[in-house]
């Protein structure tokens, strides 16, 4: 137990390191990068880490940053000489580094964050699979418009303006933020119509239960009595997922209400305006 | 370093398949969908999902897992019950966006990442499920977090079935598994919450434009919140709770923050005077 308290005394004392580094230039042709399919089911890429490798990893959407383990991290110089070795480092979990060059197949991109780590999970495949060095995670293909085809076993990249957070940067915060209580939600742009939803309403959707007069909504024929089902193409189950589809419309574009109404579905197309 | 290990440990969705399933059947090969998903806190892609017509649930995208898992608090709630390697046939999937597919089988399981990280409430959102291999290798996938969502194009290909590595017992974490149990607790001592209740922002009824560094009103709805309170067509507003504010931007962002129901004070400049308004919110999108 006490070993417990230590740990959530220190986990807010830690702060961050740097952030994500600036755009590669435009290539507007997608690059296509072959994988290969472990019995596992996990995608196996080649990578080359600052120029040195290249090393066998596991390509992981579910990962938010990209890992390596020590020997890659040793041969690849990723350690700063003067780092000192943690305290406790379970796994041999040295901390989270940048990459000047991390190359995916002929994918090159550069300041790449990763954890430097003797991931278990990756032990144990490589142990059965031949060997794995780590993981390429979202610090890396989130950059991309990423395309993965499990039957061709190829995936093909083109960079994006999109720059991922820094991991750990983001994770302080959210551990340091007060308990997630509750949240206020606003859509982007402005619709004009109310809706609600019965505590006992287990069907999908909401009720429309007002329509403002000359409002967006009603220019797109919305009407009260609705039911909403979707709203740019996501559910609408519950008021809170109404406001949470809402809040990612910005003003000034278009989007469709699919509707329920005296049993048939309409999709209504609304061009959301600037309000409040 | 503690916490890196254990955190980022939390959040490296990988896991490794305990045994064999049988696939699910296949329709429709080449049809696109528009896939909406949203980014966690953790930087995981979160789509949704009905379980046979109920839900919607939260699953992260995966390909570092080779099947679909379904948290047991989710798989209690649907009332799924398994055999007794904890395999289930869901009769129907169905992510947000119209995919969809029959007779998949899962796992019902909670994988230590999720334990973890719905326990510290760091997803921002409660995480029911991890879509893997068994799932996703039905379509090809396009991720572009420029835009709000991602494209699935269904493939006409029977997705091999993953085989378990190493001996029975063996097929874990390779002993990672006490991170999420760990996390939850810390979780508990911190007072987290997974998913965070939304409350709807108020509304105002105007809207707005930008104009010569000024926030403008275009227009007021007859009998709306802003209406009631005076606010005219025209009328300039210079302050919102206090705050300046020089763009419609800026406004949006201050009157986003505020709950139905709540009063609110604007200065607002209209024939050269300033004038102060206080405005009930009330509830509309």
């Amino acid at each position: 137990m006490r070993h417990f308290l230590q740990l959530a005394v220190i986990l807010p004392l830690v702060s961050s390191v740097a952030v994500a580094d600036a755009p590669n230039k435009d290539d507007v042709k997608p690059i296509t990068v072959p994988f290969e399919l472990l019995k596992t089911q996990h995608m196996v890429v080649n990578i080359k880490v600052n120029g040195k490798g290249p090393y066998r990893v596991i390509f992981d959407t579910g990962a938010p940053i990209n890992l390596l383990n020590n020997k890659v991290a040793k041969e690849a110089d990723i350690i700063p000489k003067k780092h000192p070795r943690p305290w406790f480092a379970p796994f041999g979990s040295m901390g989270q580094f940048k990459i000047k060059s991390l190359q995916v197949g002929d994918v090159r991109a550069e300041n790449m964050d990763a954890m430097v780590m003797d991931h278990p999970t990756v032990g144990l495949i490589s142990k059965f699979m031949g060997p794995i060095e780590g993981i390429v995670g979202f610090s890396f293909f989130g950059q991309y418009r990423t395309t993965i085809d499990y039957q061709k076993k190829v995936m093909t990249f083109v960079p994006t303006s999109y720059r991922p957070p820094d991991m750990m940067d983001n994770m302080m915060k959210m551990l340091m933020a007060p308990a997630a209580g509750n949240k206020v939600v606003a859509p982007a742009g402005q619709w004009g119509f109310r809706i609600h939803k019965n505590a006992d309403d287990t069907m999908p959707g909401v009720n429309v239960k007002e329509v403002m007069t000359a409002s967006p909504a009603a220019n797109a024929g919305l009407q009260a009595g609705d039911r909403l089902l979707t709203l740019a193409g996501r559910w609408t189950d519950t008021v809170g997922d109404c406001y949470l589809a809402a809040s990612q419309i910005q003003p000034g574009t278009e989007a469709v209400l699919r509707v329920l109404r005296d049993g048939k579905t309409l999709s209504l197309k609304v061009r959301v305006a600037s309000g409040i | 370093m503690i916490k890196q290990c254990l955190l980022a440990n939390a959040l490296l969705a990988i896991a490794v398949s305990p045994a064999c399933v049988d696939e699910p059947k296949q329709v429709e090969a080449g049809r696109d969908y528009q896939v909406p998903y949203r980014l966690t806190n953790t930087l995981h892609t979160l789509v949704r999902a009905k379980i046979n017509g109920k839900g919607p649930f939260n699953f992260i995208i995966d390909t570092g897992a080779p099947l679909l898992f379904v948290s047991k608090e989710a798989g209690k709630k649907l009332g799924l019950s398994t055999d007794k390697k904890g395999w289930t046939t869901l009769d129907r999937f169905e992510l947000e966006g119209g995919v969809a597919l029959s007779k998949v089988k899962c796992r019902v399981e909670t994988p230590f990442q999720l334990e973890g990280m719905n326990g510290l409430g760091m997803a921002g959102a409660e995480l029911h499920g991890i879509i893997g291999y068994t799932v996703l290798a039905h379509f090809r996938m396009e991720f572009d977090f420029t835009r709000d969502s991602m494209k699935w194009t269904r493939l006409d290909f029977d997705p091999p079935q993953p085989q378990a590595v190493g001996k029975k017992g063996d097929g874990g974490a390779g002993g990672l598994e006490f991170i999420g149990g760990l996390m939850k607790a810390l979780g508990q001592l911190a007072g987290k919450k997974a998913e965070p209740q939304i409350i709807p922002r108020g509304y105002l009824g105007i809207e707005i434009y930008d104009c010569k560094n000024k926030v403008r009103v275009q227009s007021v709805q007859t009998d709306g919140p802003a209406a009631r309170a005076g606010m005219a067509k025209d009328d300039a507003i210079l302050k919102f709770q206090g705050k300046r504010v020089a763009n419609t931007a800026q406004l949006r962002k201050l009157a986003g923050e505020v709950a139905a129901g709540q009063p609110v004070r604007l200065i607002i400049l209209r024939d050269a005077e300033e004038k102060t308004i206080t405005i009930t919110t009330g509830d509309g999108l």
